[in-house]
């Protein structure tokens, strides 16, 4: 080998390597680490830099991010917000990873109840301290106690929204169900029951409509037992003397029911296949007369589709009929009060591994504030046809126009009204164990009673077992 | 002094010539293997004995050890994956060998074509593949396969989301898809079978059938033992479709072992735990590529 082709080579190697040693050595404490070190240099109003890993929380949020940091900038001049945009399906995973690396971004968009996941890793950051008492008054005191876990304040409330079911309007009258006076008084199950009979249609031995599509296959699969146990009498996992409460009586009650819809035909028998766009394609093309999970966005999805119906356009959802969606509440059952399942989503703030500065704490809260207030939070409210939680974003929305109905605007405030009360009296140990036991056996077993394999009072035993494996006898109630 | 001399002369030579380039240029892949492959093993080897959390982990001794082994779930995601295995790596390995046997008749533009069809599938993302899957598998009348099996008289299926079909329907999917390596390289090995072997048999007037058992199997035993062994490593390690196309359920009729190791590291948090699981599968994996070896690799020559 000459000397010169020899040099080469191992200046190449030798950067390879360097280089993959380097990657892999930096970096890891993210930006949080950056920003907190930032922060760490005490004296006056430093730099700082924030980090946020957001997802497309509403169809134009993740087209508005320069402009969120600019004016974020604007209002802070010492501070950077930066955002990492993130889809859906990967958000998770994305937010999962960094924080077990213990780098996590100093912000990220999730739901209120994942915060007791993160709670006992000690990842996640209280901010009670750090938010001013400006900041805390400008939010509705309902939402913005879901993102508090034991007394700790953990991120500001983005959006409180009702999970509920929703209905095809011509289909509804069809059937002969008064949706108005539904809408207002809600129904029991057995009324539930026969009006969803009502509206299957069918022609010999096929069914050419459903009466009542859920979603409960893939990231949906948690969402159609978790709505409907609310409205048997128990609105947590836990009751108020912190005993699991999926062992009462009603919950058998519920899965029975559950079972009931399916082998009356007013659901389909492969109910445990349909995802969240398979039933919503169902919606859209008359497959269904009514459709869960139902959200007071899903108006606004049914009128674009419509606008595309009448100007003939392709991107249509194929085969798909006019719709007039109404939101509808969820049937009560065992003769229990109906209490709505509320979703209360928000910008949770995180640490690294690194303990963050009081300034940079400070500076965390201003961020999430920013997002979860004022303009920003209108914005997105706006588009998601959800009522704003704070002053400033009350203020911010006036004048702003909204399609949504005056019908299912009055609906959703209703069920805002009968939604289920946060609990951060739950330690994140017992929530951590609950979602375990979800996953684990509630979920598996609930696939396996839509697909017709288990029977109620089977499932009933096996999560109830369980459930006193995990709780003990006396953690669980027992009626 | 005569010591030194030597010592001198060693190091002079090892300047002097390829040897200390040499050691540079693995260093690159040792500089690899240890920082992706080594370390990660490391590590997952000292986190299985730690309640591992962000901020500093606690040692629990094997208590992560007794918890997988008390695992009921464990040891069915474990029956599920032998089930997965025995199921589909010898369909696979013979689904591969005819295609090779057929294409090799072929004129070599032709066994090209071929080739590069049945790789395809290895190129494509498994992600939208298994979207295509989960089309095929839709549940309704209206779905593929439904409509096809609907020919026979046969109502609708519930492909994924019945216990009875799950598992059949992920095994369908594996049969039906990526052979494309195993297909080039039985070809390879066919092409290198001497065809003096072949003269000499048409004299002696065999057989299609006679050349097959006589020659072909036999020729082709190491690459069929390679091929066995990575193919049984990889479905002991599967993951993605079970994750993308069932999530292991329903009930948990189509959880592996990769996935239920995913969930219990991404879900749950339990990271020891996880360790300890994928420390096991590693346990099982390499017993039984030792089992292969042992009784399939005597007479195989390398």
């Amino acid at each position: 080998m000459k000397k010169r082709s020899r040099f080469a080579a191992t200046a190449l190697a030798l950067v390879v390597s360097a280089g993959v040693v380097s990657a892999c050595g930096s970096n890891n404490d993210g930006g949080n680490a950056a920003a907190g070190n930032t922060g760490s240099e005490g004296a006056g109003a430093k730099k700082d830099t924030i980090t946020a890993l957001l997802p497309p929380v509403s169809a134009n949020f993740q087209a508005n991010f320069n402009q969120m940091e600019a004016e974020f900038t604007k209002q802070y001049p010492n501070l950077t917000l930066k955002i990492e945009p993130a889809s859906w399906e990967d958000m998770t995973q994305k937010l999962d990873t960094q924080v077990n690396a213990g780098s996590p971004p100093d912000i990220a968009f999730m739901g209120s109840e994942g915060i007791s996941k993160y709670v006992p890793l000690g990842m996640v950051m209280d901010i009670k301290d750090a938010a001013t008492p400006e900041m805390i008054a400008d939010f509705d005191e309902g939402p913005l106690k879901y993102m508090y876990n034991g007394d700790g304040l953990y991120g500001f409330p983005a959006y409180m929204e009702v999970h509920a079911i929703g209905g095809n309007k011509p289909f509804l009258e069809e059937a002969g169900i008064d949706w108005k006076k539904v809408q207002q008084n809600g129904w029991t199950f057995d009324e539930f029951r026969e009006a969803i009979k009502k509206g299957v249609v069918k022609e010999g031995n096929t069914t050419k409509r459903y009466g009542f599509v859920f979603a409960t296959a893939g990231v949906t699969s948690k969402d159609y037992l978790g709505i409907l146990v609310k409205n048997a009498g128990m609105p947590a996992a836990f009751d108020k003397d912190l005993k699991y409460a999926y062992t009462s009586k009603n919950y058998l009650t519920l899965l029975t029911n559950i079972r009931q819809m399916i082998d009356d035909g007013s659901m389909p028998k492969e109910l445990s296949s349909i995802d969240a766009g398979k039933r919503w394609n169902m919606f859209l093309t008359g497959q269904t007369m009514i459709t869960g999970k139902g959200m007071a966005v899903f108006e606004n999805s049914s009128r674009l589709n419509n606008e595309k119906i009448d100007k003939n356009d392709g991107s249509a959802v194929k085969d798909s009929i006019k719709t007039d969606y109404v939101v509808l509440p969820v049937p009560s059952f065992a003769g229990q009060p109906a209490v709505a399942n509320s979703i209360v989503d928000g910008y949770v703030t995180f640490r690294g591994k690194k303990e963050p500065t009081a300034e940079h704490k400070a500076n965390v809260a201003k961020a999430a504030y920013f997002l979860a207030s004022g303009q920003v939070a209108a914005t997105t409210n706006g588009e998601l046809f959800s009522a704003p939680i704070t002053k400033s974003s009350r203020k911010a929305a006036e004048g702003m126009e909204s399609k949504q109905s005056p019908e299912n605007k009055a609906a959703v405030e209703h069920l805002l009204s009968t939604a289920a009360p946060a609990r951060p009296d739950i330690p994140a140990e017992l929530g951590a164990k609950a979602i375990k036991l979800e996953t684990e056996v509630i979920v598996p077993k609930l696939q396996a009673l839509l697909a017709g394999e288990t029977t109620p009072e089977k499932m009933y035993e096996d999560v109830k077992k369980a459930a006193i494996d995990t709780f003990g006898a006396d953690g669980v109630v027992q009626d | 002094m005569a010591r030194e001399a030597s010592t001198i002369k060693t190091k002079y030579r090892l300047n002097k010539g390829d040897g200390a380039w040499a050691y540079a240029f693995i260093a690159v892949a040792l500089v690899v293997y240890a920082m992706f492959t080594a370390y990660p093993v490391v590590s997952a080897f000292i986190i299985s004995f730690q309640d591992y959390k962000p901020l500093g982990s606690s040692y629990v001794g094997l208590d992560n050890y007794v918890s997988v082994f008390q695992s009921s779930l464990f040891w069915k995601s474990m029956g599920n994956t032998v089930l997965y295995t025995v199921l589909t790596v010898p369909v696979a390995l013979m689904l591969s060998f005819g295609v090779a046997i057929l294409i090799m008749p072929l004129k070599k533009w032709m066994q090209t074509s071929f080739k590069a069809i049945y790789y395809l599938p290895a190129v494509a993302s498994g992600v939208a593949l298994s979207v295509v899957w989960l089309w095929i598998f839709d549940p309704l009348q209206s779905g593929i396969l439904n409509q096809l099996v609907g020919v026979f008289g046969i109502s609708n299926q519930n492909w994924l989301g019945a216990s009875a079909t799950s598992m059949f329907s992920l095994v369908l999917m594996s049969w039906l898809s990526s052979h494309g390596t195993s297909i080039i390289i039985y070809v390879a090995a066919l092409l290198g079978i001497d065809s003096s072997y072949y003269e000499a048999a048409d004299i002696d007037g065999a057989s299609f059938l006679q050349k097959m058992w006589h020659i072909v199997l036999p020729c082709l035993k190491p690459t069929t033992l390679f091929l066995l062994v990575t193919g049984v490593i990889g479905s002991f390690q599967v993951f993605q479709n079970a994750y993308l196309m069932t999530g292991g359920g329903p009930d948990h009729s189509t959880t592996m072992v990769g996935l239920l190791i995913f969930d219990t590291a991404f879900k749950y948090f339990e990271f020891g735990n996880a360790a300890a699981q994928s420390l096991v599968l590693a346990l099982v994996i390499a017993v039984m590529a030792f089992i292969q070896f042992k009784f399939l690799g005597k007479d195989v020559e390398y």
